[in-house]
């Protein structure tokens, strides 16, 4: 059973390779991004004596602190952004391919159940994808934190201080790893649903997903005035009950950097036992386990010639 | 002799089509069955019954097993290769050999490997990479590895070449069949089998009209070709078809004796094809 699984997660990393090219591409776009801003302010050659000064002198632990976490926080916020469209595509090609290209009845011919075979495509989507994000995110932190403490080094300013000293490095992997690993959890239901719509549909994967999610909200203003599907499956992305607070904008104002540097801990604004005790999170996985039950049985059941 | 599949009033209709419709038969150990049937016949979707890939009315056990409810069971002792085009084309040959192994316990990557090395299979090559008939040849490997009681072939030759095809079958007696060994196939090219068959079933309808040993052929039926008066005396002797050829009649009999039919005409045991056809026009009567 195990050892089934693990041949069959493997099987998935070698038939999308989106799964790892994805964060590469992602962790070369923020490099070069970096790259670039840094040899643009090497031009100002003036002003970047002035800022290096100010951040070594008179700029606190906590603003430097803040100062990098912010650079942290955007670059793992765009993984989740391309994580998430990735598991999207992931999950509507990887039951809807095998049949097009027929291959399922080959797959079909070993020993292995529809519902190993569906399973391995969920723990993809919600464990090995999310985990796979993590990796890139830590890798593209390194990185780019040894291009900055060289450039930084080279224009004259102390790296150990400004940029080793001054970021909580397991601090923000941590709160990254929770986060994403969270976010596939919270968002299962509709993993979910995208297996079941790759198992079930005929054609046109992408539009059968989504035409329900649009029409649905939209019928149910027409008719009864109501927002309730809206509400509950439209807006889950932004109720996750992961965050003490939502107000991110307050997170990075000047004032909260001097309460002191343990207000810029990442961890210390999310709350896991308030994610792991909500109703909301338990009612998603259990939506999830009945399209996950449905794309089983389709997958068993319908006659694929 | 030990049964490999049991079918006892077997049915699977779709709305108020019977695509199998009240079937009995069955498959010993040890043999090589071809199921020949026309398009539409119930062929696959008897075949699919067997593997367990569709639920069907009426008694089937296939070694021991329900096909449908204990799939995984039955799947370590039975291979099939449902038609030609099937091993995924992302995939590499290596990769099909790892992924096989670690699922499929009675799989030697040896001798997968072995049969590989003689043919122009690269093992780094992926699977959309290769020819057709590459690709069937690999897959032959692979199945020939795995140590399985039941093998069952869907037209596992369609689109190939003569050669591939003469190849196929001949990797397939020699390096493949033994007594414990028992193979299902089902193909339209049948004069191409009818040499390795040990056994035969005609279906048309989802109804089987004929099972029987090849052996037991040549007692059952003969194929005379005469004309003029001896013609019309055979006819008297019911023939179940009779056609034209170079301007004689070629009629076919039934559990009628040689001796019977001697001196009527030039006398032989009938062509797999011919019996078919003559059956199923027969049935359609």
């Amino acid at each position: 059973m195990i050892g089934n699984q693990l041949a069959l997660i493997k099987r998935e990393l070698w038939e999308h390779r989106s799964i790892y090219v994805t964060p590469l591409a992602v962790a070369s776009i923020v490099t070069l991004s970096v790259l670039a801003m840094l040899v643009f302010a090497s031009g100002f050659a003036k002003e970047l004596d002035l800022a290096i000064f100010g951040a070594s002198n008179i700029a606190g632990e906590g603003e430097r602190r803040a100062a990098l976490t912010a650079f942290f926080v955007g670059t793992s916020w765009l993984f989740l952004v391309a994580l998430a469209i990735l598991t999207v595509f992931y999950c509507l090609d990887c039951l809807y391919g095998e049949r097009k290209d027929k291959s399922i009845l080959f797959w079909r011919s070993l020993p292995i159940t529809d519902a190993e075979t569906v399973i391995s495509k969920l723990i993809t989507a919600i464990v090995i994808i999310p985990i796979v994000a993590v990796i890139g995110i830590v890798a593209t932190h390194i990185v780019n934190l040894i291009i900055t403490s060289l450039w930084v080094s080279m224009k004259g300013g102390d790296a150990g201080l400004l940029i080793w000293g001054s970021v909580p490095i397991f601090d923000n992997w941590m709160a990254a790893f929770i986060v994403v690993l969270a976010s596939g959890i919270w968002m299962s239901p509709f993993i979910a649903w995208f297996l079941f719509v790759s198992a079930w549909t005929k054609r046109a994967p992408l539009l059968m997903a989504f035409m329900p999610l649009i029409l649905i909200p939209l019928l149910e203003w027409i008719f009864l005035r109501t927002r309730f599907f809206a509400t509950a499956v439209l807006d889950r992305g932004d109720a996750i009950p992961l965050f003490r607070t939502l107000d991110f904008e307050s997170f990075f104002e000047e004032e909260r950097w001097r309460h002191g540097i343990d207000s810029i801990s990442l961890l210390g604004h999310l709350d896991v036992v308030q994610f792991l005790t909500s109703p909301s999170m338990w009612g998603g996985l259990l939506v999830c386990a009945l399209f996950v039950t449905a794309a089983i049985y389709v997958r068993r059941y319908r006659d694929e010639s | 002799m030990t049964s490999v599949v049991d079918a006892r009033g077997v049915s699977k209709h779709f709305g108020a089509v019977r695509a199998v419709d009240d079937v009995s038969f069955q498959i010993e150990q040890g043999k090589i069955l071809g199921l020949i049937g026309p398009n539409g016949a119930g062929k696959t979707t008897l075949l699919k019954a067997v593997l367990g890939l569709t639920d069907c009315k009426g008694e089937l056990s296939v070694l021991g097993l329900d096909p449908f409810r204990q799939r995984k069971e039955l799947l370590k002792n039975i291979c099939f290769i449902a038609d030609v085009a099937v091993l995924p084309r992302w995939i590499k040959v290596t990769q099909l050999l790892e992924f096989v192994e670690s699922v499929h316990p009675n799989f030697s990557r040896k001798r997968a490997e072995g049969f590989l090395s003689q043919t122009k299979v690269r093992s780094d090559a992926k699977v959309r990479e290769l020819s057709k008939g590459m690709v069937v040849q690999l897959h032959l490997s692979i199945i020939m590895a795995i140590d399985a009681k039941l093998l069952v072939l869907d037209e596992p030759t369609l689109g190939l070449d003569i050669i591939f095809r003469k190849e196929f079958y001949s990797n397939l007696l020699n390096d493949y069949f033994d007594e414990k060994r028992t193979i299902l196939i089902t193909t339209h090219q049948v004069e191409e089998i009818e040499n390795l068959l040990t056994d035969i079933m005609f279906i048309n309808d989802g109804k089987i009209l004929l099972d029987s040993p090849m052996e037991s052929l040549a007692e059952s039926y003969v194929e005379l070709r005469t004309s003029g008066e001896d013609a019309v005396k055979a006819r008297g002797l019911g023939p179940i078809a009779e056609h034209e050829m170079f301007g004689k009649a070629v009629l076919l009999f039934e559990g009628v004796s040689r001796e019977n039919l001697e001196g009527l005409g030039e006398l032989r045991t009938p062509s797999v094809a011919d019996l078919f056809v003559a059956k199923v026009k027969g049935a359609r009567k």
